[in-house]
């Protein structure tokens, strides 16, 4: 097993490694940017180690620098986490050629599941559907406008190394095509270096629903089954479960579309953790979309489910271990679901919202578990994405996961800045999704039918004396104070010093 | 002493004496017990105001001045347009003296790797632009003066 391992990422997810590393007696290593200095990730630590500028391109996707972190540092083994560096398969040959071992598939693997278009030829071949679309990036826009007529409107624009939802662009008609081509690809561009585009066809309201791949380097692969993740704004996923609530409804889904993603897994000649995303008609129908070569955002709900910790798996695996369990070993027991807390306001197009967060209040008890990258007193920083932390919930089935959701959400606070609690606290309480009839468009439809808050006037009231106590009571003197206090100017001198 | 402060821009008086025991149980976070009911209620001063969470609800309370209420959304003469979020200026489309319509893009702002252009509540003409690209805004920051 590694003696220290580095974690080339940042945030919550960075916190969950060093987590599992602590659990596992390996000393942890963090990387920082400018913007992060007094990141959580930094504290948590056993060691750290500066790498650049506040832009992601000067520090976390900077792979020289982060290998000679791990040198400086005598790592044996480097997690990507997901995001900056995870998918790229240039950093894991160069992982390999320092001697560093990287925790994820082979640069081969990374190569043939990475690239969108990739994954689909290798899909068509072993037999998996796939949407109907271009096999290959789009030659320009005479080729967009050939191929998007064949296969019919709607379509959609997908940048071939991308994920996130950046580079994508939903086109309803021909007219729409050209202007969207070039905002997609200079998306692209910007976000992951490539501006190669494909499209494919757009089905309307459809699940989306992927699964949780596991394998070790002696070729055994499984599955972990599904994660529902219909519930997106922005293409990005808010709100994540499992058992999806249509695999409540036709069980066979779990096992036939667990088998589908294995035989890919087994084709690309995968190993370590990840997922294979699919789009499901309301029939059942799937169709394989992409492939996401790394641990992923949403991994607590499978942990939770399945009573395995995936990041302690991926380190094994890693070192060499095997996986240990068969598929018939995998079971699942209740329902969990996962909360995407992030600081953006709801009200504004899910617009980000950074700041300083005042007070930070997390929830606990039975069946609840926060992976949060964040404290009282921090600025989150301009630069990077809008995700505080992750709630994740478990209980003995959905009815019991959403009500101990809601209990959870109520304890949450963090004020200072804004962020989309209150935008769970209502979808929890919401019939449609409580009756679990989800899609991609969901999160659009509830928006407009969400519940207007009536203005109360106790609550006002209540607010109106708080906010007087607060300012008489508290802040004038005490600004007055720090700044009056000699001790105080005394300490900050030697603090820099 | 009564005080008359707004709370989501609706005047509200109140005496602070009112809530005997309202306490103060960390920097921020005040609990109350009032007929039996219990309140935990938070608060953070946050751009001039003070964002107040009751009830799974945020109000914004402005109780610095009274007097000097949220000036009403004009529909004539100049009108600024502030940034709605911290952010990074990536493009300013407009420049002084341009005629701009209703919903035209004025300046392309992003934070956390997500772009907004902020658009023109009207139809006009640009008098003044203070967005530079490549500056940082903080919420409320003026970007464009159009009248």
């Amino acid at each position: 097993m590694f003696r220290k391992v580095l974690i080339a990422n940042r945030g919550e997810i960075a916190v969950r490694v060093i987590r599992a590393l602590g659990e596992m007696g390996i000393a942890s290593v963090a990387v920082y940017s400018d913007a992060d200095r007094r990141s959580l990730h930094v504290r948590r630590a056993d060691e750290a180690e500066h790498i650049g500028g506040a832009p992601s391109d000067d520090s976390y996707l900077r792979i020289d620098r982060i290998l000679d972190a791990a040198r400086k540092h005598g790592a044996d083994a480097i997690h990507p986490g997901y995001g900056f560096l995870s998918e790229n398969a240039e950093f894991a040959a160069a992982c390999a050629e320092r001697g560093v071992t990287f925790i994820g598939p082979s640069p081969e693997a990374i190569r043939a599941l990475g690239s969108k278009t990739e994954a689909r030829k290798l899909a068509r071949r072993v037999g998996v559907p796939v949407v109907p679309g271009t096999e290959e990036a789009l030659g320009g826009l005479d080729d967009a406008r050939e191929v998007a007529r064949r296969i019919g409107y709607p379509v959609m624009l997908k940048a071939a190394a991308g994920g996130g939802g950046k580079g994508m662009r939903r086109v309803d008609s021909e007219a729409e095509l050209e202007s969207a081509l070039r905002d997609a690809s200079s998306e692209a561009q910007r976000s992951f270096g490539s501006d190669e585009i494909y499209l494919e066809k757009l089905l309307v309201n459809p699940r989306h629903i992927e699964i949780q791949l596991i394998g070790d380097l002696h070729g055994n692969t499984i599955h972990l089954g599904e994660r529902e993740c219909s519930l997106q704004r922005r293409h990005q996923k808010l709100l994540e479960e499992c058992p999806s609530p249509l695999v409540a409804e036709h069980p066979q889904l779990r096992h036939e579309m667990g088998e589908a993603a294995v035989k890919l897994a087994r084709a690309a000649g995968y190993s370590n953790a990840g997922t294979a995303e699919f789009l499901v008609d309301g029939d059942g129908r799937f169709y394989f979309l992409e492939m996401n070569t790394r641990l992923q955002v949403e991994h607590p709900v499978t942990e939770w489910v399945t009573g395995l910790d995936l990041v302690h798996m991926q380190l094994r695996i890693a070192a060499g271990e095997r996986l240990g369990i068969r598929q018939r070993d995998v079971k699942w027991h209740g329902a969990a679901m996962e909360c995407r807390v992030c600081a953006e306001d709801p009200e504004h197009g899910f617009f980000p919202s950074p700041g300083h967060i005042v007070h930070l209040a997390e929830p606990s008890g039975p069946g609840v578990r926060v992976d949060s990258g964040v404290y009282s007193g921090w600025d989150i920083p301009l630069e990077y994405d809008p995700l505080l932390a992750k709630l994740t919930v478990h209980g003995p089935d959905r009815e019991a996961a959403i009500a101990r959701a809601r209990r959870a959400v109520d304890e949450y606070a963090i004020t200072g800045v804004t962020t989309n609690l209150g935008f769970f606290r209502d979808l929890l309480r919401d019939e449609e999704f409580i009756s679990g009839r989800l899609h991609t468009g969901f999160i659009d439809e509830f928006m407009a039918r969400r519940p207007r808050h009536e203005p109360n006037s106790h609550y006002d009231v209540l607010a109106a004396v708080v906010a007087a106590m607060h300012t008489r009571d508290t802040e004038p003197e005490r600004t007055d104070q720090l700044r009056g206090s000699r001790w105080v100017s005394e300490g900050r001198r030697r603090m820099l010093r | 002493m009564k005080w008359s402060v707004t709370v989501d821009s609706r005047v509200v008086k109140v005496d602070p004496a009112a809530l005997p025991d309202l306490q103060e149980v960390e920097p921020g976070v005040y609990s109350l017990v009032q007929d039996g009911q219990s309140y935990e209620i938070r608060v953070a001063h946050v751009n001039g105001a003070h964002q107040v969470d009751v009830a799974g609800r945020r109000l914004i309370v402005d109780a610095t001045d009274p007097h000097r209420a949220a000036p009403r959304r004009r529909t004539e003469g100049p009108q600024t347009i502030a940034a709605a979020m911290p952010g990074k200026v990536i493009r300013v489309l407009v420049k002084e003296g341009d005629a701009v319509e209703t919903g035209q893009g004025l300046v392309v702002v992003e934070a956390m790797k997500m772009q907004n252009e902020v658009q023109s509540p009207r139809a006009g003409r640009v008098i003044a632009v203070a967005a530079t690209a490549g500056s940082t805004v903080a919420a409320g920051d003026v970007l464009v003066t159009i009248e």
